[in-house]
């Protein structure tokens, strides 16, 4: 009985202190689908866009699970507790479409990461996946001169990022003597991961080159080689800044990866976010695709960009 | 101590062995083998652990979560420097150790389901890992080298795997422990009638107790075998549904949810057969999505199959109710 | 007399070579009881399946409404009628007693909703209550009944599709002495009112007190079939097993020893107001007798370490001894033979063998590691020591008899050297001849020097086989009969408290 009494008291101080804020403060959410290192960069980026936005409560949120329904539940809250605007990364938009919708009828609806052009999101700001598969084409091209055989692994195939890095990547391909024959999905899970690569390379040993479409996918075909004494034999494309995946890069035996900017999208999201809640929409194209192009990273630019990430997420 | 349930798993793996072999005789080739032989020793390891707890009438769901928690644990101590791989490695089979012991407490003498006592553990551990690592990713910087402990763990000796090595003496040890000792008997007692066990004088609860104990403390080895082998642990991912495929090894083993039922043979063979039928996807090009169709699927025709092969307990229970009649002029 | 209600006609039922049932007539009219007794084995069970339609019999007719029937199917068992109440009753302890009576025949309201009529649930079920004198609520829980009330809610279930025939199988078995008292003034009652009822029981005396017509079974065939004065226990047991049971009483060799099991004050959690003293010496059997609900089971789960001991002293040879698990209990020389075998005896599933080392694990047992060749050495020693009737060790112990199982019970305390040993309804579901075997085996045990406490419901038992026996009442002793002054009345008055024996 006490308890439950104590329960209420904190539950409504805390409401109580909720509206307040809102009251002085708006708040402006960004809402990743799910926890990664790759996010600590949009979290950076916020963190400075908040310095230059003082008028508003800018808060980076991460759901419990990586699952559409936790998602949906977490953007109602911050709708319930008075948001004024949401960017969102959602975990599955092309069946989330009436779901986004409800959230976007509220109060504007960003998207990032992920985009979901069939609802009523104000803008996507974000990668085009497509272009970065296109430019690790451009990768496989450079380093296989002679051409070559390809797997790739990813998390989920069936993922519109996926999907689309992937197909950016055999338009590319498309012609030459590169080809991309398989590409093995592991459901994230880091351990079905390594063996997609062992089996992989038990299945075809005359690979010529390994792609890894998800930041975790390179480090393990990184390792995978390594221990079989592979490692320069096999050209790996990589995506993302996994620090392995640089590490590799630097040493040689990585040809190179494709980094899409999560700090500027968090830091210009936000402040295109701001500018939309002022009455300014003259950050917006007529698309509607706010793009933060993707970059290759080799060797040549790995150290300066190592050092770049540092300092943003050191700060 | 084999059972005629197991012959008929090892024959099932043998069928479907050759038939991956006579698509893609890659199968056969030493990297494969010696590839899957390392994650047979790293799932069998949390897979025997897990049949003692079913052995026992109960269950474990927390295997995953402890496998991620301890994983973060192990890499972020040793990754950082704070402790020397060897003890980092001792302090996390003592947690393992401690959190077995709990469920066991919480299970035996407190009397809550298993089932709930561990589900309440998925969701602790599985939320401490994220939030010890904020939610990030821990693992070994680029170049960094452990030499021993790598060796140790991901080692191989003439292309056979020292996880499959531990994991095979492991086995034998459990083996032992729960066919021929005392513990054993007692432990198979308890899970198939915990009343008369405890009228014949067993001390029940401390039987449950130990069977978590072995358990987690089990599940803590394997821990460290897979944060070695994937070497980078997201607290989020790591180690989801590794409880299921524990608890679908057992079962394939022979292994009775009921409890009081199984093998030790029987669940490394279950093991064996999850990983043959994860190679396998793999090497004939099945999509990877239909990984766990597949696994389920074969799981299905696998208990199945075991149904209709061998003797059936409840065959006999059924027998045992009717009067006995029948019993003594049929039997 | 009354009109025929069914007649089974040269009934034959045989599996494989084996004959079960052989060329078996019997005719039950309406408004009769018919008891059908003989050893387990004898066919009875077999021959109430071919009644109940779920075995077809190989040869003969089952003849009602005036029509032949070769075989019964289930539907056509229960058009006719039929009704079981079995001796493991088959109640979902989890719903109320009108859930149960109506279970599956649920009163729909609500149309295409399909919802249970509560209200009328219960109307209906009240008066078949009435009908059999139960003094408990529709709405009661069963959970929340004594086995006797049970009983009289599965007889309830069958009165409600309005049976013909009661097929009544070991009725009384868990009953108590006023329990069972009652259900047999139901069973008249229900006779009276135009029930045809078959009584299955091993308690002869109620069989004799009921019974317009006996039937003896042997191995298969109607030996005997009785009706007036030969319905006499001594004449149906010789029937049933072809020769005269000898007197059950045997004395012991040598007259009692010292105490070997002294209680002094004993409190349990059963009544802890009342305590509880009494020897037991070395070389007697002592009976205790008294109602369900008197403190019996209650005592003995409290000296075998089940409960606490709330207060008092245990002494075993004189020395006082602390038991506050069967762990202690076992270290003590203090052994139970419990009420429920199948589940708190044994292992059903497990074979003999490991159902006999269980507790002594360690004695059989070299660092740790158990000696397989110890304990099959030391289970074919008991199998033939007490004439376990099993091809083999290894079969599980589920594959046995009642008595067997019980003898395998005794198996497990008796390769451990008892002092004392406490058995809670020895014969529970034994057949005869088992029950004299187990009776014989308690003597020798006396003989050998072992005390025993025999907890028993079944009165010839308390008095054909205790040297003396202790009457509880409510939790304390309300007496102690020695040989001489040993009746069924002495007993009995003691149990309900002193008062009349038929008072409640």
């Amino acid at each position: 009985m006490t308890r439950s009494l104590l329960g209420i008291l904190a539950l409504s101080a805390l409401l109580a202190t909720g509206s307040a804020e809102a009251q002085d403060k708006k708040t402006l959410a960004f809402v990743v689908n799910g926890a990664s290192d790759f996010w600590k960069l949009a979290e950076a980026g916020v963190k400075k866009a908040q310095a230059e936005l003082p008028a508003y409560d800018l808060q980076f949120k991460y759901p419990e699970q990586a699952a559409a329904a936790v998602q949906q539940r977490l953007m109602e809250d911050l709708v319930a507790a008075g948001v004024s605007a949401i960017m969102v990364s959602a975990v599955d938009p092309k069946s989330s479409t009436a779901s986004l919708n409800a959230i976007g009828g509220q109060v504007p609806l960003f998207t990032t990461d992920s985009d979901a052009p069939d609802t009523n999101r104000i803008a996507y700001i974000g990668s085009s996946n497509t272009d970065a598969g296109k430019q690790a084409g451009e990768i496989a091209l450079k380093a296989l001169p002679e051409g070559g055989k390809c797997i790739g692994f990813v998390g989920l195939p069936g993922a519109d990022n996926a999907r689309e890095r992937i197909e950016g990547m055999k338009s590319v391909l498309q012609g030459s003597k590169v080809e991309l024959v398989d590409v093995r999905g592991d459901d994230i899970d880091m351990t079905r991961a390594k063996r997609n690569v062992e089996d992989a390379l038990a299945a075809n040993p005359d690979v010529d080159c390994m792609v890894g479409f998800y930041s975790y996918n390179p480090p393990r075909i990184y390792e995978v080689l390594k221990e079989t004494g592979k490692l320069g034999a096999v050209t790996v494309i990589a995506f993302d800044e996994d620090p392995i995946t640089l590490g590799g890069v630097r040493e040689g035996t990585i040809a190179g990866t494709v980094v899409q900017q999560p700090y500027e999208w968090g830091y210009q999201g936000m402040k295109l976010m701001a500018a939309f809640l002022e009455g300014d929409q003259s950050g917006i194209p007529e698309n509607k695709l706010v793009i933060v192009p993707t970059k290759i990273i080799d060797k040549s630019n790995v150290d300066a960009f190592e050092a770049e990430l540092k300092s943003r997420i050191g700060g | 101590m084999i059972k005629k349930s197991d012959l008929w798993l090892l024959v099932f793996i043998l069928v479907v062995g050759s038939a991956v072999a006579l698509i893609n005789p890659r199968f056969l080739s030493p990297i494969n083998l010696s590839n899957t032989a390392n994650l047979i020793g790293l799932f069998g390891i949390f897979s025997v652990a897990q049949a003692f707890v079913i052995i026992s009438g109960g269950i474990d769901l927390s295997a995953g979560s402890v496998i991620a928690l301890l994983g973060v644990l192990f890499v972020d101590l040793v990754a950082g420097g704070t402790l020397p791989p060897g003890f980092a490695f001792l302090l996390v089979v003592v947690l393992g150790c401690a959190i077995g012991a709990i469920h066991g407490f919480l299970v035996a003498r407190v009397g809550l389901q298993p089932f709930i006592v561990t589900l309440c553990g998925l969701l602790i551990y599985r939320g401490i890992a994220r939030w010890y690592t904020e939610d990030g990713t821990a693992g070994f910087p680029f170049d960094a080298s452990f030499p021993w402990l790598e060796w140790l763990t991901s080692g191989r000796l003439y292309g056979i795997p020292h996880s499959l090595i531990a994991f095979a003496a492991i086995t034998v040890v459990m083996a032992v422990v729960l066919h021929k000792s005392v513990f054993g008997r007692h432990l198979f007692a308890v899970g198939r009638n915990e009343e008369a066990a405890r009228y014949s004088g067993i001390d029940t609860r401390r039987v449950t107790i130990a069977a978590y104990f072995i358990c987690s403390a089990l599940t803590a080895i394997a821990a460290v075998f897979i944060a070695m082998y994937t070497r980078s642990i997201s607290p989020s991912s790591h180690g989801n549904f590794y409880e299921l495929y524990a608890i679908a090894a057992a079962v394939l083993g022979g292994c009775s949810l009921r409890g009081g039922e199984g093998s030790i043979a029987g669940v490394v063979l279950g093991t064996v057969l999850l990983q043959v039928l994860q190679n396998l996807v793999n090497l004939l090009g099945v999509p990877s999505s239909l990984n766990f169709a597949v696994m389920g699927s074969v799981i299905l025709v696998g208990v199945l199959a075991d149904r209709h092969l061998s003797t059936r307990p409840n065959h006999t229970r059924r027998q045992a109710r009717q009067s006995s009649v029948v019993v003594r002029s049929v039997g | 007399m009354s009109d025929l209600l069914l007649t089974l006609n040269r009934i034959s039922k045989t599996y494989g070579s084996v004959t079960v049932v052989d060329d078996v007539s019997i005719r039950i009219n309406t408004g009769e009881v018919v008891g059908l007794v003989g050893e387990n084995g004898a066919g009875k069970s077999t021959l109430m399946k071919i009644l109940g339609g779920v075995v077809a019999p190989t040869a003969g007719s089952i003849d009602f409404d005036g029509e032949a029937h070769p075989r019964l199917t289930v539907a056509a068992s229960n058009r006719a009628g039929i009704a079981f109440v079995h001796q493991e009753l088959n109640l979902f302890d989890n719903l109320s007693v009108a859930a149960n009576v109506f279970i599956g025949r649920e009163p729909r309201k609500g149309g295409l909703l399909n919802l249970v009529d509560e209200a009328e649930l219960v109307r209906r079920t009240a008066p078949l209550l009435a009908q059999l004198g139960a003094d408990f609520s529709p709405d009661a829980r069963v959970a929340d009944l004594s086995l006797a009330e049970r009983q009289l809610v599965e007889i309830a279930k069958a009165l409600s599709v309005n049976a013909r025939l009661l097929i009544l199988d070991e009725p009384t078995s868990s009953l108590t002495a006023t329990e069972t008292e009652r259900l047999l003034v139901t069973v008249d009652r229900l006779r009276s009112e135009g029930v045809s009822i078959i009584l299955i029981s091993h308690r002869l005396g109620e069989v004799e007190r009921l019974a317009d017509r006996v039937v003896v079974l042997r191995d298969g065939r109607l030996v005997a079939e009785l009706v007036g004065t030969d319905i006499a226990a001594p004449t149906m047991i010789r029937h049933m097993i072809g020769r005269d049971l000898k007197a059950l009483y045997v004395p012991p060799a040598a007259a009692p020893g010292n105490p070997i099991l002294e209680l002094v004050d004993i409190r349990t959690v059963g009544r802890p107001d009342r305590t509880v003293s009494l020897d037991v010496r070395r070389g007697e059997i002592l009976g205790l007798a008294g109602l369900i609900g008197s403190g019996r089971t209650e005592l003995a789960r409290a000296l075998f370490g089940l409960d606490p001991l709330l207060g008092g002293t245990i002494r075993i040879n004189g020395e006082a001894v602390a038991i506050d698990s069967p762990r202690a209990a076992i270290a003590a020389g203090l052994y139970l033979v419990p009420e429920d075998r199948k589940l708190s005896g044994l292992i059903l599933e497990f074979p003999i063998r490991d159902n006999i080392a269980l507790p002594s694990l360690r004695r059989f047992a070299r660092l740790w590691m158990v000696d397989e060749d110890a304990v099959d050495v030391e289970a074919v020693r008991q199998r033939d020591g007490l004439d376990i009737r099993a091809g083999s060790v290894r079969m599980p112990c589920g594959s046995l008899s009642g008595g067997n199982q019980q003898k395998v019970v005794l198996a497990k305390w008796l390769s451990m050297a008892p002092r004392v040993l406490i058995f809670d309804e020895p014969t529970r579901g034994v057949d005869v001849g088992a029950k004299s075997e187990i009776y014989h085996r308690m003597r020798d045990l006396a003989d050998a020097g072992v005390g025993i406490l025999m907890i028993s419901s079944d009165m010839e038992e308390v008095i054909g086989v205790s040297d003396r026996v202790a009457v509880m009442h409510e939790g304390a002793i309300a007496g102690i009969l020695g040989r001489e002054e040993l009746s069924e009345h002495a007993v009995l008055t003691r149990a309900v408290g002193r008062e009349p024996v038929h008072s409640e």
